[in-house]
């Protein structure tokens, strides 16, 4: 027979359990500020306090993560993004044609011989924290990165054919080991060497996140950031280029595009991107808001493998074979419809690949001769595959000559929904001219390994493409390959082909443009006729901003770029708030009310049942 | 629950906790001390067996994140291997094994690739939304599921009982991460006449000041996460409070009761209940793991900046060290919870204690 | 039995919709073509809205989603079913055995078994799923290596309690080994137990199946309900609120693991006497 004590004690347990789970609330957002109040975030709070109350704040959503805030060691795309707002580089890219505009510099020279770069910083430039910018903070950063390995970690590529950086007055005065076309690309935050010296010790572990407002000198001071939930940022107001149209600059955090999305239909957030089609299309046409179909600075492709090697030809992995063969490359790119990739996975959304700089860049986009270029013709597919030794069988698959069918492995990535709906349309198609395909979408991870492993016949690949296109030329030379076999490597695909290497460097040192352009196209030509890379689309970059949040703002390169990914600061800069910026403001609150509300009845609920059984009980023990 | 304690003598009628804890002591010392030990032994090597399989799961099949992490990145073949060295998985698995022990061994869980920053002080800065998130959604689901599943196997086979269980076994069979999705288009995007009321995602917004409406703006950003957890949790509360009770009704003390006399309802509180509550309460603890895994659903699907949103992410790089310090953490705390289970069981039930 | 079984309606209508559901399953071929299933011959435009041509719309690559919902049946059905098997073989062989042998093999046992409960099963499968290759086998894997310590622990018991009984200690006077006495007398006895817990199982399979589709961590290529979900958020039908592709998979899958738990609850209630007076 149970006692009272025994009760008493469950119902101890039950309490305290209950009391456990109440205070864990309050501490859990104690905690969570006490979080935000290392040194980091009280700078927050005491910058936003009283300003936010004054200034209009453009929100942008963003399911990108930040890996470091450190110039030296972020990766990341959004962490990029964000350093073009906080610091400004040598030189930036104009907003109407991408082409290569002052910044810290305002003018440049170079030496007879190519190998010498002069650049003259801007006079009367200012730290956030007052002091001056000088040539000495570019010579200081650009050394750091050539000197120290951790330094080196993010942008180490643009310093590694520096001889030597010096200063000489208001110049800073780079000497090359050999001529570099892409001086005037080089996407490196400049940092104020006064704040920077006493990080150098820790430079491959400090985050620069530890004291806010961050120094800096871009048209946006970052003044918070709180991990996976936001990052604030304040307008410069002593900007040179002038102070920025917002006040403040927030990038709000989200795990999930949906909800993003409908953060801007109801005014949460101002601005996203990323849009894919089906979510583009909902956004069209609801009150205050527009959306924008841009072209994309990506690159959508197939890579083909041609058989991995190392850079000294050393053969290894298990490509098919079959695929050395171009008539067989190029049978399959006559076996693939492009533009039904382009309506269906793309929604529309996009135009069909041919050369392999993206036609947002005019300059160096390369367009095929209608006459020669890969068409959807599975007749041609097949005659080629028939020509190569690929025989039919009676069941309508091809083996090849060693008596072998010819089978081919599929690679994708699950984070990129386009590979598996392309899959499915490539694997339909191959068997349509008598391939079998197999397909596996694995996670970022794998697919690295795979690559680097060299096991696989056909993978999805995308690049996003600079204004200067040395980097993704770059990644299909012969160099690139790796030096150990299985060994990570820089390069894309382990291709391999003397002209087009032969063209690489004749562009990296031809420093007049039109003639670079040329060189550069023909490597595209080159790439295209040897089908081991090919672009199956460009796909639109999909965006929607609040019109009744923001007035007008630039995009890059106009009038076709987008607003995200610029390679600049344009759109954020240029933003001007709308006129009546009041209709959202007071939808939210309406929003609030119902939602304190409901949220009230939610949580109350519990309790509600609890203080109903009571009186219940109560009157039933009255009764007796 | 405390309003139904009948009129008892002076000493009972303090406040549960501390007339609980009075309790305890004195009996004197409530836990046998070979039991205590062998439970706090068993944990213990639970505990080491996660640590190692923690390390093998995760690296048995070397993964490149290097590759992954630069992704569309200009880098050269100087700045990968530089970073393969930084990771540590330019070393033999054995190499890697060894500076993983050690480093456990002094607390020390590694260096997330993607944040750059210590495992540890990452799980430091999310743990407390989880915590807060799971915590609420487990203190109600629990109020509501004990309390309807006593009520179900009072009148078991009534109609409000069939309803109750089909309603639990339906949240059952839900899909957190579905019912999530659905909450948010119903509830943050609005359908028909409902208006979307709730926040999309997120814990709070960054520019909401002021005591009450940040009060305000949290609970309006807890809600539907809470609901999809609660919906994942409570059933089981239900269906165990019901069936535990049911098997005291059945109970020949019961009958006694019934039979000298007592009225059903003073039977139900006075000592049906109570007995019943002993294993329900338990289970508060042991289904940890489940409130852990459902938070992982649901903390990706409302963009909450805890540890379960911290795990997703880390899957899809995949960042190991962070991988085998959330896995590592994970598990440390159902254990530790269970082993507190198992600890409190006997005081709280003299019965486990003497048989 | 059988009688008993009968006259629980929850049981008998789960059934019944089980029995509807494998044998549409099973006979889709005959229905379903695989042009109503090509990415490329697709029947309708994508995300077609639920009209006169499509009863319940269409999915992302225009392909109608009542074919897409009875097709993900197949493999969803597939997965929880392999899964359960896996799990149950491992829970009768660790239970069998620990309850037959008894000893320090029974306390090493239960002392893995007592291991595998503690841990996050949701961390641990994706875990699995995310080293391994991904592929239908490899959720067959997580999942039946994560799901197993609930029938060991019943299965353990059972055994116990059938070691008891006489008749066993009369085979073993009579020379009966080991494997003779547990396929011969443990075996039978504890089948109809294993079945309970198996059905109980499955639905569990079923809903792990799609959330470690919704991680990312399934082939993406196969048609399960989980992957119809996943690739449904993937191209952002939530905010586009294509209802009629979110909510058909999700909905199947809450019919047939109700219908899983149901049946597997009214086999519990059947064998085990002491539930039943209460019911």
């Amino acid at each position: 027979m149970p006692t009272p004590t025994t009760r008493r004690r469950a119902f101890a347990l039950a309490a305290a359990l209950a009391g456990a789970a109440a205070l864990s609330a309050p501490a859990a957002s104690a905690a969570g500020r006490a979080d935000i109040a290392r040194p980091a975030s009280s700078g927050v709070h005491l910058q936003q306090a009283p300003s936010a109350s004054g200034g209009k704040t453009l929100t942008v959503a963003t399911n990108g993560s930040i890996d470091s805030l450190s110039p030296f060691l972020a990766h990341r795309a959004l962490p990029t993004a964000v350093h073009r707002l906080m610091y400004d580089f040598l030189t930036n890219y104009d907003a109407k044609d991408d082409h290569p505009i002052d910044a810290l510099a305002t003018k440049w020279t170079t030496s007879p011989d190519k190998l010498t770069w002069t650049f003259t910083i801007r006079d009367g430039m200012k730290w956030s924290d007052g002091r001056p910018v000088t040539a000495e903070d570019v010579a200081w950063t650009y050394n750091l990165m050539m000197t120290d390995d951790d330094a080196a970690t993010a942008n180490g590529n643009f310093v590694a054919n520096f001889a030597k950086v010096a200063v000489d007055g208001a110049n800073v005065v780079i000497t090359l080991k050999q001529a570099q076309s892409t001086m005037l690309a080089l996407d490196i935050p400049v940092v104020p060497k006064h704040v920077w010296e006493s990080h150098v010790a820790d430079i491959g572990k400090f985050n620069n996140d530890a004291q806010f407002p961050v120094v800096g000198d871009g048209p946006f001071i970052l003044t918070g950031y709180q991990k996976d939930q936001y990052l604030t940022l304040d307008a410069n107001p002593n900007y040179w280029r002038g102070k920025p149209g917002f006040d403040h600059l927030t990038f709000k955090f989200y795990k999930d595009a949906d909800a993003e999305v409908e953060a801007l239909k109801k005014g949460e957030v101002d601005f996203v991107y990323g849009l894919t089609p089906a979510q583009y299309d909902s956004l069209k046409g609801q009150a205050n808001i527009t959306t924008d179909k841009a072209l994309g600075k990506r690159f959508y492709a197939l890579a083909i493998n041609p058989g991995a090697t190392t850079k000294d030809g050393q053969a290894f992995g298990d490509g098919n074979p079959a695929l050395k063969n171009q008539q067989v490359r190029q049978a399959l790119m006559y076996a693939i419809d492009t533009k039904v990739l382009v309506t269906k996975t793309l929604g529309g959304y996009g135009t069909v690949g041919t050369g392999y700089i993206p036609p947002i860049f005019a300059t160096y986009h390369w367009d095929p001769d209608p006459a020669t270029a890969y068409s959807y013709n599975p007749d041609k597919a097949n005659q080629l595959l028939d020509a190569a030794g690929y025989k039919k069988g009676s069941d309508g698959m091809r083996t090849g000559p060693d008596g072998k069918p010819l089978t081919l492995r599929i690679l994708g990535e699950t984070n990129r929904p386009d590979d598996t709906q392309n899959a499915a349309y490539l694997t339909e198609w191959l068997k349509a001219v008598g391939i079998g395909a197999t397909t596996s979408i694995v996670d970022q991870g794998k697919l690295g390994d795979t690559e680097t492993a060299g096991t696989f016949d056909l993978a999805f690949d995308s690049w996003t493409v600079n204004p200067d296109p040395d980097y993704v030329l770059s990644i299909q030379t012969c160099d690139e390959r790796p030096k150990t076999p299985g060994k990570s490597f820089a390069g894309d695909d382990f291709i391999c082909d003397k002209d087009y290497d032969a063209l690489y460097q004749k562009q990296i040192t031809e420093y007049d443009q039109a003639a670079r352009a040329a060189d550069v196209k023909q490597m595209e030509q080159r790439l295209y006729s040897d089908a081991y890379i090919n672009i199956l689309y460009n796909a639109n970059s999909l965006e929607a901003y609040r019109s009744d949040v923001i007035g007008s703002w630039e995009k890059q390169p106009q009038p076709e770029g987008a607003y995200w990914g610029q390679d600049g600061y344009w759109s954020f800069w240029s933003a001007k708030p709308a006129e009546s910026a009041s209709s959202s403001s007071s939808s939210s609150n309406t929003g609030l009310v119902v939602g304190i509300v409901v949220a009230a009845v939610v949580i109350l609920g519990g309790g509600g049942v609890f203080l109903l059984r009571r009186r219940r009980t109560q009157t039933a023990e009255e009764r007796e | 629950m405390s309003i139904t304690v009948p009129a008892p003598p002076a000493a009972a009628a303090t406040p549960p906790p501390p007339g609980g804890a009075a309790a305890v002591r004195r009996r004197g010392p409530a836990i046998p001390l070979r039991y205590a030990a062998g439970r706090i032994g068993g944990a213990a090597v639970s505990m080491l067996a996660v640590v190692f399989t923690g390390f093998f799961l995760f690296r048995i099949v070397p993964g490149d994140p290097v590759r992954a992490m630069t992704r569309g990145r200009p880098v050269d073949a100087t700045q990968l291997a530089a970073l393969r060295h930084q990771f540590g998985i330019d070393k033999p698995l054995i190499a890697q094994f060894g500076d993983y022990t050690l480093r456990v061994a002094r607390g020390d869980l590694g260096t997330s690739y993607q944040y750059k920053s210590s495992v540890s002080s990452l799980i430091g800065s999310h743990v407390w939304p989880t915590v807060y998130l799971v915590g609420t959604a487990t203190l109600i689901a629990a109020l509501l599921g004990l309390r309807i599943g006593v009520r179900s196997a009072w009148k078991h086979g009534s109609r409000s009982d069939r309803a109750n269980t089909g309603i639990a076994l339906v949240l059952w069979s839900m899909p957190t991460f579905w019912l999530g999705l659905i909450l948010i288009v119903v509830f943050s995007v609005g359908v028909g006449p409902i208006p979307g009321m709730f926040p999309t995602g997120g814990m709070s917004s960054p520019d909401v000041h002021g005591l009450l409406p940040s009060f305000w703006d949290h609970v309006r950003h807890l809600v539907l996460p809470c609901v999809t957890l609660i919906a994942v949790i409570y059933a089981q509360y239900l269906l165990t409070m019901r069936a535990t009770l049911l098997e005291e009704i059945g109970a020949d003390y019961l009958t006694t009761a019934r039979a000298k006399g007592l009225r059903d309802d003073d039977v139900r509180r006075k000592h049906a209940v109570p007995n019943a509550m002993l294993p329900a309460v338990t289970l508060v603890f042991l289904n940890l793991g489940t409130a852990v895994s459902g938070s992982i659903l649901a903390e990706t699907i409302f963009s909450w900046p805890g540890l379960g949103s911290l795990f997703y992410e880390a899957l899809t790089v995949p960042d190991l060290p962070l991988l085998e310090g959330l896995f590592i953490f994970f598990s440390a705390a159902v254990i530790l919870m269970n082993l507190l289970a198992e600890l409190l069981y006997p005081i709280l039930d003299p019965r486990v204690r003497t048989s | 039995m059988i009688a008993d079984f009968r006259r629980r309606r929850a049981g008998m209508s789960g059934l019944a919709f089980l029995v509807l559901i494998a044998v549409v399953a099973l006979a889709a071929p005959l229905f379903i073509t695989s042009h109503d299933l090509s990415a490329v011959y697709a029947p309708g435009a994508p995300r077609q809205a639920p009209g006169s041509d499509f009863l319940l719309g269409t999915d992302g690559y225009g392909r109608s989603m009542v074919d897409v919902t009875i097709w993900g049946a197949r493999i969803s059905l597939t997965v929880g079913v392999l899964a359960t098997l896996l799990a149950v073989g491992i829970g009768a062989l660790v239970g069998v055995t620990a309850g037959h042998f008894g000893g320090w093999p029974a306390t090493v046992l239960m002392r893995v078994t007592d291991w595998f409960v503690v841990l996050p099963v949701l961390v641990l499968a994706s875990a699995l799923a995310a080293v391994l290759r991904p592929g239908v086998g490899t959720v067959v894997v997580a999942i039946g290596v994560t799901a197993w310590p609930r029938t060991a622990r019943v299965v353990r018991a059972q055994t116990l309690s059938v070691e008891a009984r006489p008749y066993i200690e009369r085979a073993k006077a009579l020379g009966g080994g080991h494997l003779h006495v547990m396929r011969r007398h443990i075996l039978p006895n504890v089948m109809p137990l294993m079945l309970a817990q198996a059905t109980l199982t499955v639905s569990e399979a079923i809903l792990a199946e799609a959330t470690l589709a919704f991680l990312g961590l399934s082939d993406p290529t196969k048609v399960s309900w989980g992957t119809t979900l996943q690739l449904a958020r993937q191209v952002g039908a939530v905010s586009a609120n294509d209802w009629w592709i979110l909510l058909p998979p999700g909905a199947a899958i809450v019919a047939v693991a109700l219908a899983f738990t149901l049946v597997g609850r009214a086999l519990e209630q059947v064998l085990n006497p002491r539930l039943q007076e209460q019911m």
